[in-house]
């Protein structure tokens, strides 16, 4: 075995620690760890704010869709009322 | 606690039983204890470290599949916490003899000097040593390194209880240990 290796393994085999035996919870972390775990369990139970958000874009985007063939209208209008209207006057002066 | 007691606290428990979660929580406690103060990056406090771990579990029962034993499964999530707390730290290029206590530099002595094992009384000085050593190398390759030659697991235990596979495990462990020599040898080239 390369002698850096031996070496190695030995400084290792030094530095294990021995078992050490039963471990028992220390006073206080069960009860922070269940407390912790049922205000994580309230609030996935109470209202989820991502649900809530996605809903807010959903809608959004809802009032747009509905919204769009109006405004769409508004913003074309004035063109093909002035188009409507030059019609109307050729249309009045071709009249015999 | 037998497999079915186990299974049937774990029902309970994803329906939110209390009780079922405290007998959960006493029986990995003594596998994450041990698992964490193995791996515990410096500056953090073991007991905040297993108690996040606890809560991660007792948190997340329902993701558990039932594919692997459960104590593994909390095995995995007790590793990946720790790596995440290790990965925070900074890594230190190399260690200098400058840095070493005389203890440690005479651990060093013996080791280059003495075909024998190093004493008991040598082992706070060894740990300190290996420490050190560790600490230049990456998370992932010292908690390895940790489980294989301090904890003693072999590459199958590894595999079970980090989910890594066994050629990652070799590949890592080789990667790491020459690391280790070359660390070793700038030590060793450095003493009088």
């Amino acid at each position: 075995m390369n002698p850096i290796d031996d070496q190695l393994n030995r400084l290792f085999r030094a530095a294990r620690k021995p078992d050490a035996g039963e471990f028992v919870a220390p006073f206080g972390l069960e009860t922070r760890a269940m407390a912790a775990w049922r205000a994580g369990r309230l609030e996935t139970g109470s209202w989820d704010m991502g649900v809530l958000a996605r809903g807010l874009v959903v809608a959004i985007l809802i009032m747009g869709a509905s919204m769009w063939p109006v405004l769409h209208k508004t913003t074309t209008d004035p063109l093909s009322e002035y188009l409507q209207a030059s019609d109307t006057t050729l249309a009045s002066d071709e009249t015999p | 606690m037998t497999d079915a007691e186990v299974a049937e606290c774990l029902a309970r428990g994803r329906d939110g039983d209390e009780k079922a979660i405290l007998e959960l929580f006493h029986y990995m406690y003594p596998h994450v204890a041990k698992l964490v103060q193995a791996n515990l990056p410096a500056k953090e406090s073991a007991e905040d470290l297993i108690q996040k771990v606890c809560i991660k579990v007792m948190s997340h029962l329902d993701q558990f599949s039932g594919k692997v034993p459960f104590l593994h499964w909390v095995s995995r999530i007790a590793v990946n916490t720790c790596l995440n707390q290790i990965r925070h730290e900074k890594r230190r290029p190399e260690v200098r003899l400058a840095d070493l206590s005389e203890e440690e530099a005479n651990v060093i002595e013996h080791l280059t000097t003495a075909p024998t094992d190093l004493d008991a009384s040598e082992q706070m000085a060894a740990n300190e040593l290996v420490d050190k050593l560790l600490n230049g190398l990456k998370p992932a390759d010292r908690l390895l390194i940790k489980l294989m030659y301090l904890d003693g697991h072999n590459v199958q235990e590894i595999a079970s209880l980090t989910g890594w596979s066994r050629t990652l495990i070799k590949v890592r462990a080789f990667r790491a240990r020459a690391h280790l020599r070359k660390h070793y040898l700038l030590l060793m080239k450095e003493t009088p």
